[in-house]
This record gives structure tokens, C-alpha cells and sequence, in this order.
């Protein structure tokens, strides 16, 4: 399959300022591929860079192995952008808004309108597509952009913070959306704050701090990245009596600690632990009464990984 | 590529030109500030300074044409765009797989097309009022369609400027358009100019557009129609080229 988005080397000065330093990663088609990191670290300026508003001062990007730079036109062609700021016509309905993004990316008539319609649908709007959309509330606003982006069914959908600063509902809904738009084939691209919605709908994240590129890969193994932190937290019930040494002898495990009736299993390999943990039960006639893995949680690897990065770089 | 596809491609480019300039018609024409500039600005300059004047209505009348057209049309670049760049609408268009040529000819359109309406619109009304008789119409349509797009295509390259303030542009744009209004025979005739005057007058495109309106209405005409329809368009070519530098410059 190829490569929704390739980059190598995709640099971004402003003054002295690096505000993307050589990155290079591939999305490959079908994923849904996260992009993190705190303010200001460059998340932005490289969406800018991929969508042919900004030229890089180094480096190539490509979609779908179109060059940005010198086949902007095929390559924008196939994607769908949702900006920072919801950047509607106030003055137009969100039926009007929809019609206009559709025509600006060459979509027929017919079709503009049958996928206008569904996606008003989808976001809940029909009932208001001839409303201005000056008057319609923030996630409202959102969702209306975020259809402007979907008008073209693109192949590759850019999200610069889908979801910030919206309710519950609103966010839901636009997750749903785009999962399912992912579903239907269309590769997503989308940067956020929030760590656990990363977690949750991304195939794979990239962390970026201060322009570079700190870690990139499922979020299951990022969080793997912090050993020591994982853990397996069992309660037994039974005739026998577990003991601490034994528990200690499950391949994988290195520590054991007890409190309270319940048992700490520190390892750096959660699955392999739980299948010996099964096995040890199974032998010593005990029935396990709850089992929970504790694990790093993506936000302390995030948060580990954007901090000790920065104290490398001051010195 | 072939020819079919080669067609298609200029199709396509078109009606994207044509949504965006729809969509500025639909949301700028019937703005505050876009009404002001392009309507009371330039009669408040006819009133000052032609009425009660002893200017005959054969200057007067083709010169309250022109203005109008000059103000209009060169009023909606800078009051659409910067608006435009403030709500970040602007990065939709230049990420739409359009070339930068079309967005900048969607939006000379808007601007040329208000300048058409008004014009037209204070032509119909002052033939009738001061039974004005029209003797060229080939000049008249000339004028009216090459003075919008030219001066469209002014306020299109002052609003290449990244500004996102309405205000900054109109300044710079009144910086311009006021002065040229005394020097390109809207009230005073060319000839009637000193000699440095008429040597600046040589430069300013209002005063080929006048010219080919007095020409619609009084049958004369200082220059060659040829002359005035080859400068126009020399001056929109060149407003294009050096707005699209701008613009390329001016992008991060
Ligand atoms: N046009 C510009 N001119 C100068 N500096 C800029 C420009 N755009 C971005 N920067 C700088 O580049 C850096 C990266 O900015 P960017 O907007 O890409 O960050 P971000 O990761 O999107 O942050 P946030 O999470 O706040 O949206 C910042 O230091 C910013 O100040
Ligand atoms: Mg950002």
C-alpha cells in the first residue's frame, strides 16, 4: 500500500527560530495517525507544511507520493483539511458553506449535493443548513468545518485539534465521524492535546517537542517504553494460599509486592506474566477474583518524553 | 496531456474562479463599509468639487462614471480579503487544488462585477435625469468592462498585502486613488493640465477609462480607443503579476 503522507528531512525556520527540525516519518494509507505534543512544538507548522500553505525551508513532504511542493495541485486534490479555528463564512448558511468548499475542490454538482446532505445529517444539522452559520455555537461551527473538510470525500483528512475546547456531545460526535469516515478507507491525520483520545482512536502516535520528533509508534508500545511502571494487580480466593516467592517465579515478573489481600506484579511484559499468573493458579487450585494491569498510562510516557527532552536540549 | 484533459482542467479553474467571486458577491456587496467606499465616497468627491462648477454636463456626467467605477470596483479586494486572512479563510482557498491565479481571478471578478452594477446603475439613472444622449456605445461598453476589471485588480493587489485589517488596506488604496482623481480629466480636462500634470496624467489608468467614457458620451476622445483598451489592459496584467508576487512573498 503506499504512503498517505511521507516525509523526510521537513524543516521549518522562522528566523532562528526551528520550528519543525528535520522530521521524517511515513503514514501509511488507512491509519489513523496521531501527532502530540505541548504548545507551540511544531504541530501546526507541519500540518501547514503538508497542506501546501507554507513551503518548507528544507525537506520534501508527499501524499500519496505526489511531491507537495511541485504537484500541489494532485496532492491537495486529495485530502480534506480541518484548521486550528473553525474558519466557516459566518455570513453564509452551512448549506452554502458546504456548497462552496465543494466547488472550490472541483466536486460535481450532483454529488456535492447528496454528500452535503449526508453530512449534515451525520453532524446533527440538517434542521439548520439554511441558518447563517455566524450564529451557530462553537462545536456547531466545528462540525460545519469539519464537513467543509469531508465534502470531497478525501483519501487523507488533516484534524489540527478536532476536538479541543468543545462539550462532550459535540466530541463524541466528531470522533464517531471520523472513525467512521477511517473505516470507509480515508487515512487521518490529526494533532490534539487530549492524550486519552489519542489512545483511544489513534493506530499510532507521533510526540513531537521543540520541533523534533521524540517518539513515534502504536500507543500500546509507547506506553511498553516505560518498563518498571507496569504492573499487574491480582486478588485470589480459594482453599490454597499464595505466597510472595512463588508469585516472584512467574516468567517476567522481577518484583511482588503484598497489601491488603491483593498482590503487585511488577513486569515488563504484562501478557506474558498473566498467561504464568493463569497457569500458577490453575496448578495451586486458587480462582482469581480480579485481575487488573496497571500500566504506564500514555500521559506519563508523554509527559516523560516531552520533559526529558527538553532538559537534553538545554544542555 | 492531451487537449480533452488540458480543456477539463481550464473548466475546472474557471468555476472555482466563479464560486469564489459568487461567494464575495453574496457576503461583501452588501456590507457597511463596502456601500460607503463604492457609492458615497465618490459622489461626496462629485458634489465637492464638479457641482457649481462651470463644467459642462458632457465632462460631468462621463466623469461621475468613471469614479464610481474606480471606487466600486477597487473597493472589494480590500474590504473582502483582509476579512478573509482574519477568519482564516483565506488558507481554504490557497489549500483548495486551485492554481493561486484562480483565486486571484475569482475575486477580480467580485470586485469587477460591483463596479459593473454601480456603474451601470448610475449611468441608467443620470441618462434619463440630464437627457444625456450616448453616441458611442462600443466606448461605453469598452470603459465600463475594462475600468472594473483594471480596477478590481488594484484592490486585489493592495489586499495581497497581508493585512488583516480592512482599514490598513483602504488607506493605502485611498493613498492612490485620491490623487489620481485630480489628474486624469475627471473634473478638470487633461489639456487643461500643466505640463506636469498632464505628464502624470499619462501614467494613471482612470485617465484611458474616462477617456473612452467621454468618448461613449461625447463622441471624442483624447487617445485612440485602441490606445486606452491596450493600457487598461497592460495596467491589469501588470496589478495581476505584481499582486501574485506579493501574495508568494508574503506567505510564510
Ligand atoms: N508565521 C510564523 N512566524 C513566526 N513564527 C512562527 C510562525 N508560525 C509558527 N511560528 C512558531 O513556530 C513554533 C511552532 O508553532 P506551531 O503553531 O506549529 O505549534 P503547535 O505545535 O501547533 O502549538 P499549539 O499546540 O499551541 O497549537 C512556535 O514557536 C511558533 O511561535
Ligand atoms: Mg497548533
Amino acid at each position: 500500500m503506499p504512503n498517505a503522507v511521507e516525509l523526510s528531512g521537513l524543516t521549518k525556520a522562522y528566523g532562528a527560530l526551528l520550528a519543525v527540525d528535520h522530521i521524517s516519518f511515513r503514514v501509511p494509507e488507512g491509519e489513523i495517525f496521531g501527532f502530540l505534543g505541548p504548545n507551540g512544538a511544531g504541530k501546526t507548522t507541519t500540518i501547514r507544511m503538508l497542506t501546501g500553505l507554507v513551503t518548507p525551508t528544507e525537506g520534501t513532504a508527499k501524499i500519496f507520493g505526489l511531491d507537495i511542493q511541485n504537484e500541489a495541485k494532485e496532492a491537495k486534490r486529495c485530502m480534506g483539511i480541518v484548521w486550528e479555528e473553525s474558519n466557516v463564512y459566518p455570513e453564509l448558511s452551512a448549506w452554502e458553506n458546504l456548497a462552496f468548499a465543494g466547488e472550490i475542490y472541483h466536486v460535481a454538482k450532483k454529488r456535492r449535493e447528496t454528500r452535503a446532505h449526508e453530512l449534515l445529517e451525520m453532524f446533527g444539522l440538517l434542521a439548520r443548513k439554511e441558518d447563517k452559520v455566524g450564529g451557530f455555537s462553537k462545536g456547531m461551527k466545528r462540525r460545519v468545518a469539519i464537513s467543509m473538510a469531508l465534502i470531497n470525500s478525501p483519501r487523507l483528512l488533516f484534524l489540527d485539534e478536532p476536538t479541543s475546547g468543545l462539550d462532550v456531545q459535540s466530541n463524541m460526535m466528531i470522533r464517531d465521524v471520523i472513525r467512521n469516515e477511517n473505516r470507509k478507507g480515508t487515512t487521518v491525520f490529526l494533532t490534539t492535546h487530549n492524550i486519552e483520545e489519542a489512545n483511544q482512536m489513534c493506530d499510532r502516535v507521533a510526540i513531537i517537542n521543540r520541533g523534533k520528533i521524540v517518539a513515534i509508534d502504536s500507543p500500546e508500545n509507547l506506553r511498553k517504553t516505560i518498563k518498571s511502571a507496569q504492573s499487574i494487580e491480582v486478588s485470589f480466593y480459594g482453599t490454597g494460599e499464595p505466597s510472595e516467592g512463588e508469585l516472584r517465579m512467574i516468567q517476567s515478573v522481577s518484583r511482588v509486592i503484598s497489601s491488603g489481600g491483593k498482590f503487585r506484579l511488577f513486569t515488563d511484559d504484562p501478557p506474558v506474566a498473566l498467561e504464568g499468573l493463569w497457569d500458577y493458579a490453575r496448578k495451586r487450585g486458587l480462582r482469581i477474583m480480579g485481575v487488573n494491569t496497571l500500566g504506564p498510562t500514555l500521559e506519563e510516557v508523554y509527559v516523560s518524553l516531552t520533559s526529558s527532552a527538553e532538559v537534553g536540549r538545554r544542555s | 496531456m492531451d487537449q480533452c484533459a488540458r480543456r477539463l482542467m481550464f473548466l475546472e479553474e474557471l468555476e472555482a474562479a466563479w464560486a469564489i467571486a459568487k461567494k464575495d458577491i453574496k457576503i461583501y456587496y452588501l456590507k457597511a463599509p463596502t456601500l460607503m467606499f463604492a457609492i458615497l465616497f465618490p459622489f461626496a468627491m462629485f458634489f465637492a468639487f464638479a457641482v457649481g462648477r462651470e463644467v459642462p454636463l458632457n465632462t460631468l456626467i462621463p466623469g461621475l462614471v468613471s469614479i464610481t467605477v474606480f471606487f466600486s470596483a477597487s473597493s472589494i479586494g480590500p474590504s473582502a480579503l483582509p476579512l478573509e486572512r482574519r477568519i482564516k479563510a483565506y488558507d481554504r482557498l490557497v489549500s483548495a487544488p486551485i492554481s493561486p491565479y484562480t483565486v486571484i481571478i475569482g475575486k477580480v471578478l467580485s470586485g469587477a462585477i460591483f463596479g459593473l452594477i454601480i456603474g451601470s446603475l448610475i449611468l441608467a439613472a443620470s441618462l434619463p435625469i440630464f437627457g444625456m444622449q450616448l453616441s458611442n456605445l462600443l466606448g461605453l461598453l469598452l470603459g465600463l468592462v475594462l475600468a472594473s476589471l483594471c480596477f478590481s485588480m488594484l484592490g486585489i493587489m493592495l489586499a495581497m498585502l497581508p493585512r488583516e485589517n480592512p482599514g490598513d488596506v483602504m488607506l493605502l488604496l485611498n493613498f492612490i486613488r485620491l490623487p489620481l482623481i485630480f489628474i486624469s480629466g475627471i473634473f478638470i480636462k487633461v489639456d487643461a493640465l500643466p505640463y506636469w500634470g498632464q505628464a502624470v496624467s499619462a501614467f494613471s489608468p482612470l485617465t484611458y477609462a474616462n477617456d473612452l467614457m467621454r468618448l461613449a458620451f461625447e463622441g471624442t476622445s483624447a487617445f485612440s480607443p485602441l490606445l486606452s483598451t491596450a493600457v487598461l489592459v497592460g495596467f491589469s496584467a501588470a496589478f495581476l503579476y505584481v499582486g501574485r508576487r506579493i501574495d508568494m512573498r508574503t506567505r510564510g
